[in-house]
């Protein structure tokens, strides 16, 4: 309250020292606000042992004046100083009291805010489309409800054609009518042709979508699935950008440390034709039963677009050129997520939903 | 295609192992699907000598052989009548296995102890022949390996051929594949045809009536053959090749089918009327029942093979019973003819029948090879049923030019400019060789390319075998590559050749592509992560339903279209109709759910419905949005009670949508739906436009699809939803005076509802009511029966001034006047 070296004088001082005295005795006891209020008022107010002594100091003899005031001045300051600190220690022990009453059990769950998910496929599709709009391209769609003419003979698959397979194929009833050529669009390529039918070159697109197959479900079968199409037409379009652009996509795809390996294969609507592999990832390209031994996966067709095809929407085929290529998403999604059932995607079982 | 490796290498040098030729086909397109070993089922079993035979001591009808079997010569029981002192057959020795899983021991029959097996074709797997212990070649050795001594060990590539290589559905084909990849040279068989007696068209007429569709007919005339099994070789390579053995003269024509491609039949000649053959289209009440037992009604345009009596073979598809080679045939008829793809294709699915002969056909054979596949059976069957084959083949050609090597230009420039890689005209030229193409010298082309490629035109100009820009080759195609029509066709085989793995991968010089989603593909990816960021999980249905779920939904066919779209060939009745809305599939997901415990759903999805349209026309395809919930919208938690999910919980997932699309004006209409709960079903407008339907799913309904607590379903028109949507909307200014709040609350009969009271609110409220927001309702306590209470927040400002108490103060009383006087409200 008051320097040490004071100390002495002051205890000695005839009008201060009982006052100190007593003060030090009741500081002591003091431990909340209201005891220390009363200190206040019994020392520094108007009335007060230190008030009362700083207003007699005029009536002192000239000699003590001087010292009493600098001792009653300084007990006084020290007071107040002492009294404003121990009242700012009550109020921080007070507010730590009221924290820790306050403390929660944060491992108690969150108050919950509904959020949904996705279906993978969707999902598939759509990182699908960012990897080619990314490339140029933009998103195209046609019917599901085809015609013979866009599904299969404008892509080059005649009636005799040994690719065109009729029992693969479901047929649709149009009410009204005896029409016979109506049917579900067996893979996305109809759009294709519909796009280049109603757009002059150059063409970018892709096209996602279902397609239908006569197929009784099994593990890795389904009457209904994804396809995503691609198509590319311009001047001076070659094999090699094939290539590029499918490697390109199959890296971003699933990831830039895969192989991608191109072999020749068939399909009517393009020529050369191609089918593309990744490295398996289950086994690293070793063998195993996810890729039946041969460390590769298969996860599209593709290929020049066939002149015949071009001679259908009346492209010049020595003007142009372009390529073709189409992937199934429930195949990228089995072999990128795991999935063992393609069934699996349209039983809408929410504890698979939840999970992507 | 089964490939025997042991087969393969009588017309090429392997140099490869069989993984190393397998890598190599795949990356040549024809791709190797398995490489299997056969053979090996025979662990343990040798060749045995009998040396003698005596009676077994105690049953008459075993004997007891001693059989030499390379060491000390051992005793074995058998019960076969055949055996014969000097005979070599198969030994099963004690500890082998048979294929029927048998394990072969030491074994006592009788009081005589057996030291191994005997053994029969049937217990060798080999035929269904148990009738007598088999016979091998008496030259072989006593106790070399069964296997090793049949050469039944063998490595077999499983390819599969895609439609444009029917060459290669051959071993033959499969050579001078390899040949070519490995540069190689292929054998063709070698065989001296012996001929004797009168030339065979002194019996045999062959006549063409469809020329286009059998361009050409080779008949050969065998007689004296006896029909019997076929020798050992010959059923092991038929087996390794996936075909089952039936008799020699059977099997040497599936065996030349297997072998050069080229699919041949074997007549019973005695059974032909007149040695006459017809090739010609049915005539009326024609029938023909085929090898397969079946008697077909037959189609105007199926091709037949015709004796003066009628059909006795489907053309290239399959052979009569009426004119079967049959134990008693002496004489044979062989044909080896060409066929013209589409017709075998069309007749084949006609009877959907599908053999080795249709498949080769329909793909396309080699119309050069009939005369050789047919002397190449002759003198198989020469050798293996005995027999005189008659001088001369019959060779009727009735469309030479199919004979004729087809001509191609090749342009090398423009090849190489479309593989992406740079070629030179003598590369091209060398690639092209490696398939058996001859190649002309370079030429230069014509002022356009129409006139090199095309027929007839004026001969190119001959360059002395310069290279450079713009050369052409003149290709000469060989007629066993149908597939080869156009020079873009050699474009694919130089690529080919010169592996994929080695063009440069590019991308695109793309000019002035930019690619972005429209505003309609960007609004439905919005849309759908609006249902997710609502809590729903997005689901994918079947877009085939039954049918009855239309009587079930709407049985008064008032809503959903009378004739839904219907399958020809559905997979079920299950799945027969397209489905015209997102419900069924939506309510299938939501009892899918419950069946397994799993009360809680809460569904969208986005997808197409089919609704037919007028006569002939495609089908409308609306892209819809369908939403579901049912059971519980939140969980009972620590902190809060449960929340059903009902009709608000669905309705607040349709205001936020709008919100979240800036759609200006969102609201729902009293309206009646068949599959819906009468009071609790609305259409949703947006901006007025109808967009959809949102409620209560009808008691009814759910009761019928056992969903006892009920659901909440809404369907809305995606391009109704972006029609409405507004991406940025302009600047709205915001209040910089200080807004009035007043809380009202009144009093009106239960009838009135809220949309009533708050039109009136807002109608009498002025400019100055800026937000009306109802939060609270009550019933009860000291309001009279059949009245409610509604508690409205209202915010009043202005934009150019701090508005006074006052004023507020007049329209709060306007508005109480106003639905006191519309609605007989009181203040409570
Ligand atoms: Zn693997």
């Amino acid at each position: 309250m008051i320097p040490e070296e004071l100390e002495e004088e002051m205890l000695s001082h005839p009008g201060l020292g009982a006052v100190y005295r007593k003060l030090k005795e009741e500081l002591a006891g003091a431990d909340d606000t209201r005891s220390l209020e009363e200190i206040r008022v019994a020392y520094l107010g108007r009335k007060g042992a230190i008030t009362s002594v700083l207003q007699g100091i005029k009536e002192l003899p000239p000699e003590e004046r001087r010292s009493t005031g600098r001792l009653a001045n300084l007990l006084k300051q020290g007071l107040e100083e002492e009294l404003a600190s121990r009242l700012e220690g009550i109020r921080q022990r007070e507010l730590e009291e009221s924290l820790r009453r306050e403390r929660l059990d944060i491992s108690l769950p969150g108050r919950r805010v509904p959020y949904g998910t996705r279906h993978l496929l969707s999902s598939i599709i759509e990182e699908i489309e960012d990897i080619f709009i990314g490339l140029g391209y933009r998103v195209a769609e046609g019917p599901e409800v085809e015609l013979d003419y866009y599904n299969f003979e404008a892509l080059n698959t005649p009636d005799w054609h040994p690719s065109k397979s009729l029992q693969d194929t479901f047929y649709v009833e149009i009410p009204g009518s005896g029409r016979r050529d109506v049917l579900l669009r067996t893979h996305t390529s109809p759009v294709q042709i519909r796009v280049m039918e109603s757009t002059p070159p150059p063409v970018y697109i892709i096209a996602p979508g279902k397609a239908y197959r006569h197929d009784v479900p099994d593990a890795t079968h389904s009457p209904m699935f994804h396809q995503v199409e691609g198509l590319a037409v311009d001047e001076g379009i070659s094999l090699g950008d094939l290539k590029g652009t499918l490697e390109t996509f199959a890296k971003r795809m699933f990831g830039e440390d895969r192989k991608v390996r191109f072999r020749p294969h068939f399909f009517p609507f393009t020529e050369p034709s191609a089918e593309v592999d990744v490295s398996c990832n289950m086994c690293g390209g070793a063998g195993c039963r996810v890729c039946k031994g041969t460390g590769w996966l298969e996860i599209l067709g593709a290929g020049m677009v066939d002149p015949n095809v071009f001679a259908y929407v009346g492209y010049d085929p020595e003007k142009w050129s372009g390529f073709a290529f189409g992937m199934g998403v429930e195949r990228i999604a089995l072999l990128k997520y795991g999935v063992p059932d393609i069934r699996f995607f349209f039983d809408n079982d929410l504890r698979l939903l939840r999970q992507y | 295609m089964r490939v025997p490796l042991k087969w393969l290498s009588e017309y090429v040098d392997l140099s490869l192992d069989p993984g190393e030729l397998a890598e190599l086909l795949t990356a040549s397109g024809t791709s190797v699907e398995g490489v299997e070993k056969v053979g090996g089922e025979w662990r343990g079993c040798v060749v045995g000598r009998i040396l003698e035979v005596s009676p077994h001591p105690s049953a008459d009808r075993l004997s007891v052989c001693r059989v030499d079997v390379g060491g000390a010569a051992r005793d074995i029981v058998c019960g076969a009548p055949n055996v014969r002192p000097g005979m070599v057959s198969p030994v099963a020795l004690p500890g082998s296995k048979l294929p029927d899983g048998r394990n072969i021991g030491e074994a006592e029959i009788r009081g005589v102890v057996s030291s191994g097996m005997l053994l029969s074709e049937r217990e060798l797997g080999i035929s269904d022949d148990a009738a007598g212990i088999m016979e091998l070649d008496e030259a072989l050795q006593p106790g070399m390996d069964l296997a090793e001594a049949l050469e039944a060990e063998d490595t077999v590539l499983v390819l599969e051929i895609t439609p444009n290589r029917p060459d290669c559905l051959s071993v033959l084909g499969v050579a001078r594949e390899v040949a070519a990849l490995t540069g190689r040279r292929v054998r063709r068989p070698r065989f001296e045809l012996l001929e004797e007696g009168e030339p065979a068209a002194s019996e045999v007429k062959v006549e063409i009536l469809e020329a286009d569709r059998c361009p050409r007919y080779v008949a050969r005339l065998i007689e004296g053959v006896s029909i019997g099994p076929s020798p050992w070789w010959l059923r092991n390579r038929l087996r390794a090749a996936g075909m089952r053995p039936i008799n020699n003269v059977v099997d040497v024509t599936n065996y030349v089918m297997l072998e050069l491609g080229q699919p041949l039949h074997a007549f019973d000649f005695h059974l032909l009327r007149d040695g006459h053959i017809i090739v010609r289209c049915r005539r009326d009440g024609e029938r023909l029942t085929t090898l397969d037992g079946v008697e077909r009604d037959l189609h105007p345009d199926d091709l037949l093979i015709c004796d003066p009596g009628g059909p006795v073979a489907l053309a290239g598809v399959m052979g009569g019973e009426n004119t079967e080679v049959n134990p008693g045939t002496v004489k044979v008829l062989l044909e080896s003819a060409h066929f013209s793809a589409p017709g075998i294709m069309l007749t084949s699915r006609r009877h959907d029948l599908s053999s080795e002969a249709s498949y080769r056909f329909e793909r396309g054979v080699d119309p050069a090879g009939c005369l050789f596949a047919a002397d190449r059976a002759a003198f198989l069957i020469r050798e293996t049923a005995g027999g005189r084959v008659r001088r001369g083949a019959v060779d009727v050609v009735a469309k030479p030019e199919v004979l004729l090597p087809r001509e191609l230009s090749l342009r090398v420039e423009r090849a190489a400019r479309l593989i992406g890689i740079t070629l030179s005209a003598s590369e091209a030229r060398g690639m092209l060789e490696s398939l058996e193409m001859e190649v002309s010298p370079a030429v230069m082309g014509g002022e356009s390319p129409a006139d090199v490629v095309g027929e007839g035109s004026a001969p190119p100009r001959v360059v002395a075998g310069g290279e450079g820009d713009g050369e052409v080759l003149r290709v000469k195609v060989p007629t066993f590559r149908p597939d080869l029509e156009r020079e873009i066709d050699l474009v694919e085989e130089l690529a080919r050749v010169y592996g994929y793995h080695r063009i440069p991968a590019t991308l695109p010089r793309t000019s002035n592509n930019v690619g972005f989603l429209t505003r309609e593909q960007g609004l439905r990816r919005e849309i759908a992560r609006v249902m997710v960021g609502c809590g729903l999980h997005e689901a994918i249905t079947w877009a085939f339903i039954p049918s009855w779920w239309m009587d079930l939904l709407d049985p008064g066919g008032k809503l959903l279209p009378e004739r839904p779209l219907r399958l020809r060939n559905p997979l079920s009745e299950e799945a027969s109709v397209m489905r015209p809305t997102l419900i069924p599939g939506l309510l299938e997901a939501a009892r899918f759910n419950i069946n397994r415990r799993i009360p809680d759903v809460h569904i969208f999805e986005m997808g197409r419905v089919f609704l037919p349209l007028g006569e002939g026309d495609l089908p409308h395809e609306p892209l819809l949005l369908g939403c579901l919930v049912c059971g519980r919208w939140v969980p009972k938690g620590w902190d809060q009670e449960a929340v059903e999910a009902d009709f608000f919980v669905l309705k607040g997932i349709l205001e936020t949508l709008a919100r979240a699309l800036h759609v200006e004006d969102c609201s729902l209409r009293r309206e009646e739906y068949p599959f819906l709960h009468p009071g609790r079903s609305a259409k949703v407008l947006l901006n007025g436009e109808e967009a959809g339907f949102l409620g209560t799913l009808h008691p009814r309904v759910a009761e019928a699809l056992d969903l006892p607590g009920g659901a909440e379903i809404m369907e809305l028109d995606v391009c109704t939803l972006v029609k409405a949507a507004r991406e940025v909307p302009p600047y709205r200014e915001i209040p910089r005076f200080p807004a009035v709040n007043v809380d009202l609350a009144v009093v009106v009969r239960e009838e009135v509802e809220a949309w009533e009271v708050e039109g009136v609110i807002r109608e009498a409220g002025g400019e100055l009511l800026r937000e009306v927001r109802l939060f609270d309702l009550y019933r009860g306590g000291q309001l009279a029966e059949g009245e409610k209470s509604l508690a409205y927040n209202l915010v009043f400002y202005a934009l150019d001034r701090t508005l006074r108490d006052e004023e507020a103060r007049r329209a709060v009383e306007g508005i109480v006047r106003a639905l006191g006087e519309k609605l007989g409200a009181r203040l409570r």
